[in-house]
């Protein structure tokens, strides 16, 4: 049965091992006698040499069928001007022998047995002998054999074979190489013929528009937009015909020389004339028919090749090329199957600040209608691509208008569709809620590239937001529900969980776009109608706020927002109220939050009890929260703050629990409790610089019983939590013996240190160190920002240590480059006095731009 | 006449308009404005920097009405817009020397 199989799946597997038809030789001699005859002739064009090439598969099917290939699991496949059927009288016969598996003496011996026939006939072979696996890793080194393989062309063997390879052969990656490739030779190899085709002597291989350069074009084609050439100025079939030309004159070149000479010499070019059968009494008349003939006909083949050249998108991505008139689909077909893959040609023309192309426009308009919004994207990266699509930067606001105008957006969010030309009539806005929706994008995006003065302000902010896409997200939606007439806020907010279910979207990503969503109108309600300047008012809004990321977010969203109702809405007065509510804001919640601690009759705090796990007890709950910053309810996800507790259980002096996990994008958090003590904090940032993690959020928190909370987010850029099994018992380990001062850290990071103060990272701005002993009621609030570098934290943490402070609360924020850290302290239970704020800041300051 | 000119918090722009009103005062100029008084603004921290806050936004009401209510026209607005903190603004009243309507041409009296 096996072997039955396993002939089925031969190609032309009817050509049995000696089946006694004629002898090798005799098959291939006549082959050539025919192959000669037409070059004699001056008919040794495409059609004669497709013959010649038919000739040698069989001849060739027939030796594999005797050197015992049917028993093999192997292909013999054409490459090349054979693999093209395009094989001259004197040209090598190049082949691929591919093997399923690992070649083995058996294999080996069939090789043999097949080429020596071939060699015994004086045939020059190009051989590759490879195995499948060879072709998984792209082969950067020989261009030319990558070339060959696109003409591949199964001749003998299994069929499924040659099928798998170019499955593995034909990825767009591979493609672009090779296109890269073929346009350095093709300059190179018309840099040797000084770039022109008009050559008394050609080479009708090499020269400039001659059968490389013909071969060059169909490849540029075929590897970036199959219908280019139709699309070209001439006439594919003037392309043809010159091929076949080219062809003609080769064949009476290999005829007259008897080996593979493909230049059109003086002297033969007389008797190439003559059998092509120029007509003219002298022979210089007919050479110079024929070489106008020549001259005509590479013309031809430069500008194909010139047009190719210049118009063949350039691949961006599956089935999508960059030409001249944006982001096109190279397969219009297969695009209209496969919708997932249309948000791609948006993001491409973004990616290369282009348009999508008309055609590709009307390819969507016109299939649009038969999807539903989820086969846009049916797979976890598809729904990733489209929020990525999202993220502001210039284009943006463009293609979301053409995805509008094209019908698609309306298809991927139906919620949007609602409000399709909807006109809402009141005091304020001057277009319908689609544009004005699509404006505050334009604006968000005009944004993150603003150099004006007035504007850098909110450019800063928005660089900050570490997830801009969900800000994108919540401006498309936040208007959705004015398709009715009452509160569109909480209608928007209703139609939005239906796009974040069909987007997977969950946890704080989710709660954060329906947060926009559904308070999109409040900060400018506070900023411009209320005042501002009564403490009480930002305190509670800074208590709904929550979070420096949802502040920095909503108030983007509200300055875009109020921008595009009209032109004349957002005068610079509003800005700068709105401005102002967000320091206030943020300094709030910044240096303020340890003011208001978690009491026992706690908002919130009754719902955490209830749905608390079996494990957890109220009374250890109550515990571990009362006196901590309100903020922590905040800041942390319920099953955090359970983690947190099981944490901070039976917890001795010395003692370090530690919770260690890889989030996404590769940021890791760690958790520990422990009892304060000094240097603490230091000593903790310490240990993970001496592993190289690049801490970039973070807060340490300690209540009123000494437990201290830390909480890092940080990047392990050295992968050595990833790559070591021990990695986090040894992480754990240090931790402990540093504690407990077993250990000292600075010896941990001698080595590093060095690495930091000698990195070329150096200072693109002055440190800023301010101490302010009003902000908070019981601290002594320490602003820091400076460049990040490694152990940044440990340094400035080790310094307010060394000046006796208390690290009681930290709020550690990255953005880039630049460290935003926010210190909480005491000195002996007090805030600092002006002389202790001095000097510490001055210590800082030496300290910061020491490691400059 | 009188032209009275309020300058107040932004956000007591709502409470002195209705305190017009009811007055029976309807027309009236709105403008957003940006000033200082005696206490030249304040600093303002972002991030451990200062930023210096001179001119503070306001909002500027003028309203021109018969001398005999300008009493009452400054009174309610004193009292619609005062919080009793620093920056609650002022009222200024200025004598109107002629008013012509521009849709007729015609004189006011």
């Amino acid at each position: 049965m096996l072997e039955a199989a396993n002939r089925d799946d031969h190609f032309m597997s009817l050509t049995q091992p000696g089946s006694g038809g004629p002898t090798i030789v005799a098959t291939f001699d006549a082959a050539r006698s025919e192959v000669e005859a037409d070059a004699l002739r001056g008919a040794g064009g495409r059609a004669a040499l497709e013959r010649y090439s038919d000739r040698v598969d069989a001849m060739l099917r027939q030796l594999f069928a005797d050197a015992g290939g049917h028993e093999l699991r192997v292909a013999v496949i054409a490459l090349g001007g054979y693999g093209r059927r395009h094989l001259c009288l004197q040209s090598d016969i190049d082949l691929l022998v591919l093997f399923e598996g690992a070649i083995g003496a058996k294999d080996e011996r069939f090789v043999r047995a097949f080429l020596t026939p071939l060699w015994d006939l004086g045939i020059v072979i190009g051989h590759q002998v490879r195995e499948l696996d060879d072709f998984t890793r792209l082969e950067i080194n020989n261009a030319e054999f990558l070339l060959a393989l696109l003409d591949a062309r199964p001749v003998a063997g299994v069929r499924s074979l040659f099928d798998r390879f170019r499955t593995l052969f034909h990825t767009p990656s591979t493609h672009a190489y090779i296109l890269k490739s073929l346009l350095e030779l093709v300059d190179q190899r018309h840099g040797a013929f000084n770039s022109t085709l008009y050559q008394l002597e050609p080479d009708v291989k090499e020269a400039p528009g001659a059968l490389r350069d013909l071969t060059a074009t169909r490849t540029i084609a075929m590897l970036t937009d199959p219908l280019l050439l139709r699309r070209g100025p001439a006439d594919p079939a003037r392309v043809d015909q010159a091929e076949d030309f080219l062809l003609r004159v080769r064949s009476t070149l290999h005829l007259g020389a008897g080996r593979n000479q493909n230049v059109l010499s003086h002297d033969m070019q007389e008797r190439t004339a003559d059998l092509l059968g120029y007509p003219g009494a002298e022979p210089r008349q007919r050479v110079e028919r024929l070489m106008s003939d020549y001259f005509r006909h590479a013309r031809i083949v430069t500008r194909a090749l010139d047009w190719a050249r210049k118009s063949a998108p350039v691949p961006v991505g599956p089935n999508l090329g960059l030409s001249r008139e944006g982001i096109r689909f190279l397969d219009p077909i297969v695009a209209a199957r496969n919708p997932a893959s249309w948000i791609g040609a948006f993001q491409a023309a973004i990616d290369h600040s282009t348009d999508v192309s008309e055609e590709a426009l009307s390819c969507v308009q016109q299939h649009v209608d038969r999807y539903r919004a989820d086969d846009f994207f049916p797979e976890a990266a598809d729904r990733a691509a489209l929020l990525r699509l999202l993220t502001p930067r210039e284009g943006l606001y463009a293609r979301l208008s053409e995805m509008h105008d094209c019908g698609l957006l309306g298809r991927v969010f139906p919620e949007f569709q609602a409000i399709s030309w909807r006109v809402v009539r009141d005091f304020y806005h001057k277009y319908t809620v689609d544009e004005h929706t699509l404006l505050t994008i334009r604006n968000l995006e005009r944004i993150s590239a603003t150099t004006r003065p007035d504007r850098v302000r909110f450019r800063n902010i928005l660089a900050a937001v570490v997830e801009p896409e969900l800000l994108v997200l919540a401006l498309l939606l936040h208007d959705v529900g004015k398709w009715r007439d009452d509160d569109h806020a909480l209608e928007s907010v209703r139609m939005a969980v239906d796009v974040l279910d069909r987007l997977h979207l969950k946890g704080e990503a989710r709660e954060t776009v329906l947060f926009l969503i559904r308070e999109h109108l409040r900060m400018s309600l506070i900023a411009f109608r209320r005042d501002t300047e009564d403490p009480e008012i930002v305190k509670t809004f800074a208590a709904f706020i929550g979070t420096e990321e949802r502040l920095k977010m909503l108030c983007l969203l509200t300055l875009v927002d109020v921008e595009a109702v009209s032109p004349e809405t957002l005068t610079p007065w509003k800005e700068e109220l709105l401005w102002r509510l967000y320091v206030d804001t943020y300094n709030h919640l910044t240096q303020r939050y340890g003011d208001e601690l978690i009491e026992r009759n706690q908002a919130g705090l009754d719902e955490l009890l209830k749905q608390r796990p079996d494990d957890l007890s109220p009374g250890e709950i109550t515990r571990f929260l009362e006196g901590l910053p309100q903020r922590y309810l905040q800041l942390f996800s319920r099953e955090a703050i359970y983690r947190h507790v099981r944490l901070g259980r039976d917890i001795h002096p010395d003692e370090v629990h530690v919770s260690l996990e890889r989030g996404e994008a590769a940021i890791w958090t760690l958790a520990v409790t422990t009892l304060d003590k000094p240097y603490l904090f230091s000593n903790i940032c310490g240990v993970l610089s001496s592993f190289g993690m690049n801490i970039i959020r973070g807060h340490a928190l300690t209540n009123p019983n000494g437990l201290v909370l830390d909480v890092f987010q940080f990047t392990d850029e050295e992968r050595f939590l990833e790559l070591n099994d021990e990695a986090h018992q040894q992480v754990l380990q240090i931790l402990e013996t540093v504690v407990s001062g077993k250990e000292d850290v600075t010896r941990l990071l001698k080595g590093r240190e060095q690495g930091v103060l000698h990195s070329k990272n150096a200072s693109r701005f002055a440190p800023v160190v301010r101490a302010d002993n009003e902000a908070s009621g019981r601290y002594t609030i320490v602003d820091i920002v400076a460049n990040n570098a490694l152990g940044l934290l440990y340094r400035i943490s080790r310094v307010i240590s060394r000046q006796g402070c208390d690290v009681d609360l930290v709020l550690i924020a990255t953005e880039g480059g630049k460290a935003i850290d926010v210190f909480h302290i005491t000195k002996g239970g007090s805030k600092l006095t002006e002389a202790e704020q001095q000097s510490l800041t001055s210590d800082l300051l030496r300290t910061l731009e020491g490691s400059l | 006449m009188k032209l009275i000119k309020c300058i107040i918090r932004p956000n007591k722009v709502d409470e002195v308009k209705d305190a017009l009103a009811k007055l029976n005062i309807a027309g009236m100029t709105v403008t957003e404005v940006r000033g200082h008084g005696k206490q030249k603004g304040h600093t303002a921290i972002y991030r451990g920097k200062e930023y210096n806050v001179s001119l503070l936004p306001k909002m500027e009401i003028e309203v021109v009405v018969a001398d005999n209510l300008a009493d009452d026209v400054v009174k309610a607005v004193v009292q619609a817009a005062r919080t009793g903190e620093i920056g609650d603004g002022r009222v200024f009243v200025l004598p109107v020397l002629e008013s012509y309507r521009i849709r007729t041409g015609e004189k006011e009296s």
